[in-house]
Order: structure tokens, then sequence, then C-alpha cells
């Protein structure tokens, strides 16, 4: 009876940590962004007032603050547009070289996928400032450069969009690659050489064979870095420039900065919803979908 | 008849220090059902992604219909290939499945006429709209069969056909395959590792051994006539005895009898083949003499296998088996273990080994 119980709760053990730690945070997120602002610690009024009686302390004008202002959504739309380009060539340097080390024999494949993961092993921090210093004026790029006469004065390549479309790519291809892996890992390669056979070649046969039963393996990976690029703040903050603000930076000013808790709570809790319902949706057709076609 | 539809010309192929493939020369004939029969590592498949353009040869030339193919890709070939285990398009259904190697250069109205009629000549018009995860062994067969047919190639390579089918569909499969061969008039070329099925499959057949072609010759030929011990224990049960010349005749230690033969041998120590079925067993109560080519024994084992009952007799230092055909109903027709009998053949029986 008792072993019963374990695994009954055992069961819901998956959304006992949905709901502590993602459920309860974003409740509380929720709560302070419908609070009034104020000076003090913490800087917003409790929402149940009993001073004179019972009263409910709401309103909903950091919301209102939010959408009326394009600085804000603007803000928004750059961090998702950055992270559907980022996701882009990801998948695009991601997935020659997950089909490769997916193709490729034991001995090597494992190299390689340690070769991967190794980045890893280093601070984020360590590695996003080392492109720093490979970009920047008179870094190593720029001396290359100009010892090769390629140009006659260093190029500005940091802070800007592009650096930090790179430093991106650079971070988040181990997450696109390792799930794309995974997935192109159980692919049947006689599939290849059976379309090669009816006639299609290597062109014909990614875009009709390896492509759509790689569906599932991109999909994962998209959403692997698609999703916590939109939030991405330190990159955009160590390599980019004053030429697009991010969502992230703009969260971290609003609660820092700006000291406006209720404010840039409704910033964050609009982003999630704009985000995770898409995600959700597109996640039930795509469920639907695949299940139709068995992939 | 024109044997030189497809040419293999002194085809080697090496993996790493791995030879697999040693001078290999065959013709094969317009119309011909072909099998390369060998155990695994015998380089029989090897051969056979040679001929699909999946690997490259090392040395030699493969000729199709006076083509020079070598140098090929698979996709500019003018041959399909089945695969072993089918590799059927798991994200399309069976309609285009089969479409799929004739969508590009057909209409759609061509592709579904085509499409319906090789559907109809394979039985499997119900299966269009399936999907590949739905069908069952055989009728995944028959799609991978269908897709390769509807191409109208001039060689169809077949990777084990029928190794991943039960055994009774395996021997209906068998039949099916040889009517539609000779229905289409294409040139088959199929692998295998199983004896039964490609003495059932071929018009002639190889043995493959360690890279190399044993013996390329009919069904019949090789098992009643094999030139090498390999060959002979590989195909069938085979009764191998050592002989020696003593006198005028051939003498097995083994048996402690004496063999008379028709050929002459050149060397003085031989192995000779007796098939079980060629011996005749009787009672030793019924029978006159002994004389050549008979010897008295005692059943050891026998096993009993419906049309036929298998014995194993023992005869002075050596184990011999037998196949006796059941031919009365009666069940007490067999004989018991322990029995004394007397084996006889005829002297044709006794085929030389080479080697």
């Amino acid at each position: 009876m008792k072993n019963k119980l374990f695994e009954k709760y055992f069961v819901f053990s998956p959304y006992f940590w949905l709901v502590l730690f993602f459920f309860i945070p974003l409740a509380i997120i929720f709560k302070i962004s419908i609070s009034v602002s104020e000076w003090g610690m913490p800087p917003y009024q409790d929402i149940f007032l009993f001073d004179n009686g019972f009263k409910i302390n709401t309103t909903f004008e950091n919301y209102i603050y939010i959408f009326s202002d394009y600085y804000y959504i603007g803000s928004f739309v750059n961090s998702l547009f950055l992270a559907l380009i980022s996701t882009f060539f990801c998948l695009l340097i991601g997935f020659p070289l997950a089909f490769y080390i997916a193709t490729s024999n034991v001995r090597l494949r494992n190299i390689l996928l340690v070769l991967v993961v190794i980045p890893f092993w280093s601070s984020f921090l360590l590695r996003v400032y080392a492109w720093k210093i490979i970009l920047q004026n008179n870094g190593i790029l720029n001396v290359i450069l100009l010892n090769l006469g390629i140009t006659s004065e260093p190029l500005q390549l940091l802070y800007n969009q592009y650096a930090v479309i790179m430093g991106i790519v650079y971070t988040y291809l181990p997450l696109m690659i390792l799930p794309l892996y995974g997935y192109l890992n159980k692919f049947d390669l006689n599939l290849i050489e059976a379309s090669k056979d009816l006639g299609l070649n290597r062109f014909k046969t990614f875009f009709k064979v390896i492509l759509p039963l790689s569906v599932p393996g991109i999909v994962a990976g998209s959403l692997l870095v698609f999703i916590p690029v939109v939030g991405e703040f330190i990159i955009p903050e160590m390599l980019g420039g004053s030429d697009r603000l991010y969502y992230g930076k703009i969260l971290w000013e609003e609660f820092f900065v700006n000291r406006n808790w209720p404010g840039a709570s409704a910033l964050a809790f609009s982003g999630i919803i704009i985000l995770v319902l898409p995600i959700v949706i597109f996640q039930i057709l795509y469920s639907r979908w695949s299940q139709k076609n068995e992939i | 008849m024109d044997n030189n539809f497809l040419v293999i010309e002194n085809i080697s192929k090496s993996f790493g220090d791995n030879k697999v493939l040693e001078n290999i020369n065959l013709n094969i004939s317009k119309s011909e059902f072909f099998g390369l029969l060998g155990s695994s590592g015998s380089g029989k498949t090897t051969l056979l992604r040679i001929l699909g353009g999946f690997e490259k040869p090392d040395t030699g030339r493969v000729i199709l219909d006076g083509t020079d193919i070598t140098n090929l890709e698979p996709f500019d070939r003018p041959l399909n290939y089945m695969f072993q285990s089918y590799a059927l398009f798991p994200h399309l259904n069976v309609f285009n499945n089969l479409a799929f190697g004739i969508k590009e250069n057909f209409t759609k109205k061509e592709i579904e006429i085509n499409v319906r009629d090789i559907a109809e000549l394979l039985s499997i018009e119900h299966l269009l709209n399936r999907r590949i995860k739905q069908l069952s062994g055989g009728e995944q067969q028959r799609v991978a069969l269908g897709r390769c047919l509807i191409k109208k190639p001039k060689l169809l390579l077949l990777d084990e056909p029928l190794a991943a089918l039960d055994k009774k569909l395996r021997s209906k499969t068998q039949l099916e395959l040889t009517t539609l061969q000779k229905k289409l008039k294409i040139t088959f070329v199929f692998v295998t590792h199983d004896q039964e099925e490609a003495m059932s499959l071929s018009d002639r057949m190889a043995i493959m051994k360690n890279g190399l072609i044993l013996e390329c010759s009919s069904p019949e030929e090789i098992y009643e006539n094999p030139k090498s011990l390999y060959t002979a224990n590989f195909i069938g049960i085979a009764n191998i005895i050592e002989i020696y010349k003593k006198d005028k005749f051939f003498y097995s230690d083994d048996l402690g009898i004496n063999f008379k033969l028709n050929k002459e041998l050149i060397d003085t120590k031989t192995n000779i083949l007796l098939r079980p079925e060629k011996i005749k067993i009787q009672s030793i109560n019924n029978l006159k003499t002994s004389s050549f080519n008979s010897f008295s024994g005692e059943i050891l084992e026998k096993s009993y296998l419906g049309s036929f009952t298998r014995y194993e007799i023992k005869i002075n230092n050596m184990i011999i088996s037998v196949l006796d055909q059941n031919f009365n109903s009666n069940s007490n027709y067999n004989f018991p273990k322990g029995e004394k009998v007397i084996c006889s053949w005829e002297s044709e029986s006794i085929k030389i080994l080479e080697d």
C-alpha cells in the first residue's frame, strides 16, 4: 500500500517540479506586475491592504505603460528577430556537423562529440570575453586583416548586432548539434542509398529524404536555441552596441537601474506569455502532425 | 544466349588491410536469375554493393549491356537495388514509396497508371494508402520490390531478399519471385547465405568464400558434382570419405571397405563425396551378399523429418548420414535404433572432390 502511494507521487514528480520552479515563480512575477510601485524595499505596495478594512490594491498601469511605449515592444521584437536569425545560422552550421558526426565511425564520432562539448567546460563569460579580444580594433582578427593588406584601417567588428549574432551562434551551437545528433544517429543510412539508387542525386536526396526525416531533431534543436536567446542578456551586453536594444537588457535595466519592479515584472510576464503560447500551440500541432506521419 | 550482359572483370576490393574481394570474374546472361551464395564475410554483399554503385572497386570493371558502369554514381546506373532491410521511406505512404523513383520524369497521370500497374502485378493495390509501419514483413518486401521494378531496370540486385520473412512465407515468396522474374525477363542478381534459397531461386549460382569465387554453375551441377570440399559441405548434407589407392582399388581406412571408382585418380589420396539420399538401406536379413560399394552398419540415431527419415549409421570408425524416403505410409516402416542394416549405392553416385 505504501509502495503504491510512492509510485503515485513518483509519477507526479515532474509536475511538482514544474509547479515549484515554474508556476510559483511565475505567479510571484505576476503578483508583482500588478502591484503599485513605490519608493522603498521592496519597491512596490502589497496587493492586499488591511489598514482600513480589506482592500485589494492592484493596477494594470504597468502593462499599459509597457505596451504604449515602443521602446519596450521594439526591444522584444529585436530579440525575437535576433533569436530567429541565430537559430537559422545554428541550424545551417549545426546540421552538416551533426550529420557528419552521426555518420562517422564510432571512434571519430566520440572524439567529435567531446570536441562539441568541450567549450562547456570553460566559463561562458570567459569565452564571450575572448571574442571581445579577437574582434576589438587592435584584436587578432584586425591585425591579421591589416597585415594581409585586406583592409587599410581596423574594421569596427565589435559592438554591433552582427557581433551579437556571431557570439550567440558560437555559444548556442552545441545546443543545436546535440539534439540533432541524437536524432540523426538513429537515421537508417540505407534510406539515403535507396534514394540514390532510385535516381535522386545528393541534392534531391537531401530535400526528399534526409530533411523530412530530420524534422523532429530540427524542431528540438531550434527550440533549445530559440527560447533562451530571446531572453539572452550577457552576449548583447558584452558584444553589442547601442544600435539595437534587446529584451534581456531592457529587463535588467528596469529591475536594477530604474528599480521599477512592477514594470519589469509586467515586461517579463508579457514576454513569457507571448513566447510560450505560440510554442505550446506549435507543440500541440506538431505532435499531431508527427503522429499522423509516424515520424 | 548472350552471356555478356553483365560482365564483372577482375574486381578486387580491400577495406584497409582486409581483402574483401580478390580478382572476381563473372559473366551473367540477360534474363538470368543469378545467385551469390556464401557465409558471412565471404564478400558477397560487397560485390553486390559494387554492382549497385555504393562501393568503388580498387581494380576491375563492371560492364552492363555493353556500357562500362564502374565509375557511375548509383543514380546514374540503369539498375536497382533491393535492400535487406527494404529501406522503405517511413515518411511516405505505399503509393509515394512506389512512385519515389519515377516522380521526376513522369506526369501525375503517368505516375498514377504506373503505380497502379505495379501494385496490381504484386497484388498490393489495397495497400496504397497505408503507411510503411502498418505493413507486415511480406507486404514490405513487395513494396520494396515494386519500388525497384517500377523503374524497369535492366538489372535488379537483391540483398538477402527473403531473409526477413518467416519460413512459410519464404517458400511461397520464393516461388512468386521466380515466376515474376521469368515473366518480366529482368536480370536478377541476388545474395544469400541460405543454400536452400540459392538452390531454389538461381538459374546459376556462384559459391563465394573469403573473397573468392570457388564455383559457378547451375544448382544441380553444384549439388551433384561439387569440385571442392568446401562446396560439398556447404550445400546440403555431405558424407566425405577419405580414400587412397591400394593395389587395384581405393580403400577407406575409416569405413574399412574398398571402393570401385569410374574415374582414374591422379593423386594417391583424395576425398570422395557420397550424398545421403544416394544410399539405399536394407535390412540385413533380406540381402544376399555384401560386395563393392556396400557395407553393413548399425543405426545410431534416427530423426523422422516427415517426407524423409535421417539415419546416422555407424560403420567401422565412421558415422554416415543417410536420407531414406518414407515411401510407405506404414509408420512401422522405419528401421529402429540399433538395427543392423546393409547400405549400398551406385558407383556413379561417388563423386571425387578435386580439392
